[in-house]
This record gives C-alpha cells, sequence and structure tokens, in this order.
C-alpha cells in the first residue's frame, strides 16, 4: 500500500523506485512502471519494447524477466520471490524449467519447424508466462483474466459456453486436418510429411498446455458462485448461533443483574463457548464426546471456571487418544486445579498441558498464598487421595511445589505405556 | 526509562477509549487511527516508540499495516492486540513483525508491562503463544523432513524450549529467570531468540498458519 506512488506517469518527473503500475498495465504493468519511473509517455516507451521484440525477441524476454522480478507498485513481494520462496517451490519452477528445455530440444531433434534466431527468447518467454501465471497474486490474475477473456479467439466476451466451446474444437479439428493436407501436398510423400507430423501434434499439445490457464479461468467462475452460496449458507448458521448461545445468555444476565457473581460467571461461560466456535471449530464440534486428553481438559477448564469463579488459563501442547491412565491424569489435574481454585486465594489458575514421545505432563499453577504441606491437617486428604495415590497407581509421579506467599505448582507426569 | 509513545489502531472507538483510560498517566499516547491506511500514513508521521495494533480490522487488518510499514520504520515496535488467540492470527502478525501478543481481555498492569518490555527491546510471550511455538516447532515434525530443516532457524535449542515451557506453564520472565537460575537478561535474550525464529523460520507448520489465514 504505497501512498506515495503517482498511478500515471508525471511528463518529466522521474520517480523512484522502479515497480509496476496498476492504473495504467496493459499486460504486465512493465512499460507503465517504466514510465512512471522515467517521467515520460507510457506509448513511448510501449514503442520502444515493440521494436525490441522484432531484434530476435530480445524485448518479448525483457518483458517478462522484469514482469517476474519487479513487484507491482501496490505489492511487496516480485513474482520470482513468491515463487523461489518456499524452498519446495523452488525446486517444482527447476523441474518445470528442465521440463521446458528437454520438451525443446525433442522439438530441435525432430525438427520442428524452427523460428531461427527468435525460438530462445520466445520459449524463455513462453516459461517466464507459466511463472507468471503460478506467481501472480489473487488481484494481478484477476487482471489477466478479464485480459484473456477478452482476448481474441481464445474468448470472445460472452461466448464462454458449451456450444462455442465445441464449435471452436471442430473448427480447430478441420483446420489441422486441412493444415495435414498442406504438408503432404507440399512434401510429396509421406516419409517425408510424418516427421512435421509429429513436430506439430507435439506444438499443438504444447499450445493446449500454454491455454490451460484460460481453462482454469473458465472453472473459477464456476466455483466463484458455489462459494457465494456457501457464503449466504454460512451467514445463515452464524445468525442461528449468535441466536441459540449469546443472545440467550444476554438476556439471561439481564435478569440476573443484582448478582455480580452470576453475570460474571453468565459471561465467561459465554465468551469461552464463543471463542471456541469462532476460533476452534474442532474442539467445538467434539467437546460432547471428549475423547481426546485436551478434549478432557478443556472439559475440565469450564468446569473448575463454572463452579469455583477463577479464571483458568490451559494452554496444550500435543494430543492424544484418552485411556485409563490418562483419564486419571486428568482427573488428579483436576483435583489439583480446584485445590488451587479452593485455598490459594489466586484469580487465575494456570494449566499446561504436553503430550511428548515418552510422558504426558500437566502442570497446575497458581500464583496465590502457598501453603506448607507438612501443616494440612490429617483429615484433609485431597491431595494424598486424589492425587497422590491415583497418580502413583497409573505409573504416574507428583512433584509439589509451594512457597508462602508467591503459590503452588503441581506437577504431574504420567509415562506414555507404548 | 521516560514514557514511552505509544500509538493506537483499533477500529472500535469503545476498546481505544478503554485502553486510553487505562494506560493514562504511565504512557505518553501520541495518536490513534481506525483503519489500515491512516495509521500508516499517522505511524510513518509520528514515529512512535510502540505500537498498539489491533489484529482484527476491515481491509486487511493488523497485518496489512505491519505489511505496509515493513522495513520503512525498524524502531517502531508493534504489540499486536486481539480478542482472538487462535493460532493462525498470532502467527501471521508475529511473522509479519510484531514484537509481541496479548489477548484484549490482559488486565491494565499487564498491558503496560508489556508495553513497556516491547518499547525496550524484548519480545512478549504469553503462555498460549508459548505452547503454539512449541507446538509448531515439535520434534516430531522435525524428524519427517530433517533434509530442509536449517538448525539455526527451524530448531529450538533445549535451553530456549526450557523457557518457552516455563512461560506456558504461566511463570513470568521472573519466574523463569529464579527457575532456571539464570539472569533475567538471559531470559529476554532466549525470547527474543524464539521470536526471530518465528517470524524466519520456514517450517511448513508456520507458513501454513500464516497462509491459511482467511479468517474474518
Amino acid at each position: 500500500m504505497n501512498i506515495t506512488t503517482p498511478s500515471r506517469p508525471v511528463i518529466g518527473t522521474p520517480h523512484r523506485p522502479y515497480r509496476r503500475g496498476v492504473e495504467n498495465a496493459i499486460l504486465g504493468g512493465v512499460c507503465g512502471g517504466l514510465a512512471i519511473r522515467l517521467g515520460v509517455r507510457e506509448r513511448i516507451v510501449r514503442i520502444l519494447f515493440c521494436l525490441g521484440a522484432l531484434v530476435a525477441g530480445i524485448g518479448l524476454l525483457l518483458y517478462v524477466v522484469l514482469w517476474l522480478c519487479l513487484p507491482r507498485a501496490d505489492e511487496s513481494d516480485a513474482i520470482a520471490q513468491r515463487l523461489l520462496g518456499p524452498r519446495r517451490q523452488l525446486r517444482r519452477v527447476l523441474v518445470g524449467l528442465v521440463a521446458i528445455i528437454v520438451f525443446g530440444l525433442i522439438l530441435q531433434a525432430l525438427g520442428a519447424p524452427s523460428l531461427g534466431a527468435y525460438t530462445l527468447p520466445i520459449w524463455l518467454s513462453l516459461v517466464g508466462m507459466i511463472g507468471v501465471w503460478r506467481g501472480a497474486s489473487p488481484d494481478e490474475r484477476r487482471h489477466l483474466e478479464e485480459l484473456a477473456k477478452s482476448a481474441p479467439i481464445v474468448g470472445v466476451p460472452g461466448s464462454r459456453t458449451k456450444r462455442s466451446f465445441y464449435l471452436r474444437v471442430i473448427l480447430g479439428a478441420i483446420l489441422v486436418f486441412a493444415g495435414l493436407r498442406v504438408l503432404r501436398h507440399f512434401g510429396g510423400a509421406w516419409y517425408v510429411a510424418s516427421p512435421a507430423l509429429v513436430g506439430t501434434l507435439i506444438l499443438l499439445a504444447g499450445v493446449a498446455v500454454g491455454l490451460a490457464p484460460w481453462w482454469l479461468a473458465t472453472l473459477s467462475d464456476l466455483t466463484g458462485e458455489r462459494r457465494e452460496r456457501v457464503r449466504v449458507e454460512e451467514r445463515a448458521n452464524v445468525a442461528a448461533h449468535l441466536h441459540d448461545s449469546v443472545l440467550q445468555t444476554l438476556t439471561l444476565i439481564e435478569r440476573a443483574a443484582g448478582d455480580a457473581e452470576a453475570v460474571t460467571r453468565l459471561a465467561r461461560n459465554q465468551e469461552r463457548e464463543l471463542r471456541a466456535w469462532l476460533f476452534d471449530p474442532e474442539h467445538a464440534s467434539s467437546r460432547d464426546l471428549a475423547h481426546s486428553y485436551v478434549a478432557q481438559l478443556h472439559e475440565m477448564e469450564a468446569e473448575v471456571e463454572n463452579d469455583w469463579g477463577v479464571k483458568v488459563e490451559l494452554v496444550t501442547v500435543g494430543d492424544l487418544e484418552l485411556n485409563d491412565d490418562v483419564v486419571a491424569l486428568v482427573a488428579a489435574g483436576r483435583e489439583a486445579a480446584i485445590n488451587a481454585a479452593q485455598w490459594s486465594g489466586a484469580s487465575t489458575v494456570s494449566i499446561y498441558a504436553e503430550v511428548e514421545p515418552a510422558t504426558v505432563s500437566l502442570f497446575i499453577r497458581d500464583q496465590g498464598s502457598g501453603f506448607n504441606l507438612a501443616a494440612v491437617p490429617s483429615d484433609r486428604r485431597g491431595i494424598e487421595l486424589s492425587i497422590r495415590q491415583r497418580m502413583e497407581r497409573h505409573g504416574g509421579t507428583v512433584a509439589l511445589k509451594s512457597i508462602i506467599g508467591a503459590g503452588t505448582e503441581v506437577e504431574l507426569v504420567l509415562p506414555r505405556s507404548s | 526509562m521516560s514514557q514511552p509513545r505509544v500509538f493506537l489502531v483499533d477500529d472500535h472507538e469503545l476498546i481505544r477509549s478503554g485502553i486510553r483510560s487505562e494506560l493514562a498517566g504511565a504512557v505518553d499516547i501520541v495518536g490513534e487511527a481506525d483503519e489500515v491506511e491512516a495509521a500508516v500514513e499517522m505511524i510513518l508521521e509520528r514515529n512512535p516508540d510502540v505500537v498498539l495494533l489491533d489484529v482484527h480490522m476491515p481491509a486487511g487488518g493488523g497485518v496489512a499495516v505491519l505489511r505496509a510499514l515493513n522495513g520503512r520504520c525498524p524502531e517502531v515496535r508493534v504489540l499486536a492486540l486481539s480478542v482472538s488467540d487462535a493460532a493462525e492470527d498470532v502467527i501471521a502478525v508475529i511473522r509479519a513483525g510484531a514484537r509481541g501478543y496479548v489477548t484484549k481481555n490482559i488486565s491494565g498492569p499487564d498491558l503496560l508491562d508489556a508495553i513497556y518490555r516491547v518499547a525496550a527491546g524484548d519480545a512478549v510471550f504469553s503462555p498460549r503463544l508459548a505452547g503454539f511455538v512449541l507446538d509448531a516447532f515439535s520434534l516430531e515434525g522435525a524428524q519427517l523432513e530433517a533434509a530442509d530443516v536449517d538448525p539455526d532457524l527451524d530448531l529450538l535449542t533445549p535451553r530456549e524450549r526450557q523457557v518457552l515451557r516455563l512461560i506456558a506453564r504461566g511463570y513470568s520472565y521472573r519466574d523463569v529467570a529464579t527457575e532456571l537460575v539464570i539472569s533475567p537478561k538471559t531470559v529476554e535474550s532466549h525470547v527474543s531468540s524464539v521470536l526471530r525464529k518465528l517470524q524466519l523460520s520456514n517450517r511448513h507448520q508456520l507458513s501454513n498458519w500464516a497462509s491459511e489465514r482467511h479468517l474474518l
């Protein structure tokens, strides 16, 4: 979003930096951009490029290279940067390049009609154009699609129906056939014509591949329509959901306006539900089943927040299927979290769960009052029974650390059985 | 340290005034904007120390602001602010150049602390963000594509992993320092190094998150 770049050349005033034009682009905006950069009329630049193209195709090649390497004025990355960014993409580009060169060599070997000095620049430009198509931003692609639709032969406006497509194919076939007759006539004998035939077929295949983008453009029109329909349905879903959950809760809050604690609880509950629905659709839908470690923890988070009026901050890394041991781990964790909510006086309980290759661990921490483990009265057996003994039964360990005035952390670790 | 000069970007007036009143007196608010283009222009003009940037806005949101600022004012540091803490949002703004990320339900003092930290050049990692990073840089992923991994960028050191794990457990930087018997400055340099990796690594988990971001 470069605000200062003019959209048309200011005659006589060069403007840095050199970017491809957007407003004044016909094809890629290379000439328009250069005109802005130099402060001259676009037409002069365009004529010079066309003249350059007549000199063994150099102008054409230069145009495509600039198209690839220069960012558009409203974008930060050039097409080439975008293509070469991810390493995997780079590999694909190299493979494509090699394939094109091999293809060119085969054509050469088969004796396809050569264009003399123009051959190489034209091939390279073709490769470049494929690159442009692959790496173009959605905006630029839309521009090119529009251009393609208004181009002659390929897509006369309003002719993108099935019938005109068949017509074109039949017309093409007749032309190819006629062309072959002509070739045979001039070649005099079939054995002279057959290499030319192979060459022509390959050339046609090449043209078909080259036209694939226009095909895609037609297809994308269809998907666009489908997408629109999905969007409308989505909106209806959102409205329904908001009505069922958010509006209901707001009504409840209005009714409970006098009871601060109830209001907080309702709001927090609704916030969590809405958040899950908006940003974490997978967990939201599988919540009812709660068949994984993380899903169980989310359930526990909600329960502790609701029942004890504290904020639970749950962070999870990795996940695994439930089994008896994991259920016990979560149960022990719930006990620890409830202890923290009930006794520590802290307003937030942090829970961190991590699944590693060899272990599953759960940390419950509060920054509350802390306590002296030795001073816990013997009739309060929560830690001993619900946490330590339960973990030990399932082969796990408990580490408890509490500092008076700074808080408590319970660390539960369970080895993973196979 | 003198009061940092703060710039607010959020499309909701209510949120902006809330933040203003919470920060009143503790920072110097030099301006605010409610849309992407105005924000970019004014930030370039006023050169604040810290930009508080809303993630979800029309016309590209916080990421668009970060992209437009990209490289044009390296001394301006951005702290992203959002209602969501969905992975794709967090990762996208961090990779676009934000120095930290907090959710809007953060308390006033915590927000102030985060602003001062970002102003001083440090990174702000919430427990949730630390969890994302541990997830994204999981060892299992690394083994799958060992050939493609750049150890300087794509792997966390054991120490960084320890630090992140403690942050995810709810430890403050100071608590982390005490627990690992290192200085708070060292903790901060570990976190900054993780932030750099998060921004530059090519791990596909990260680029996926960044590219799949078309929510809202």
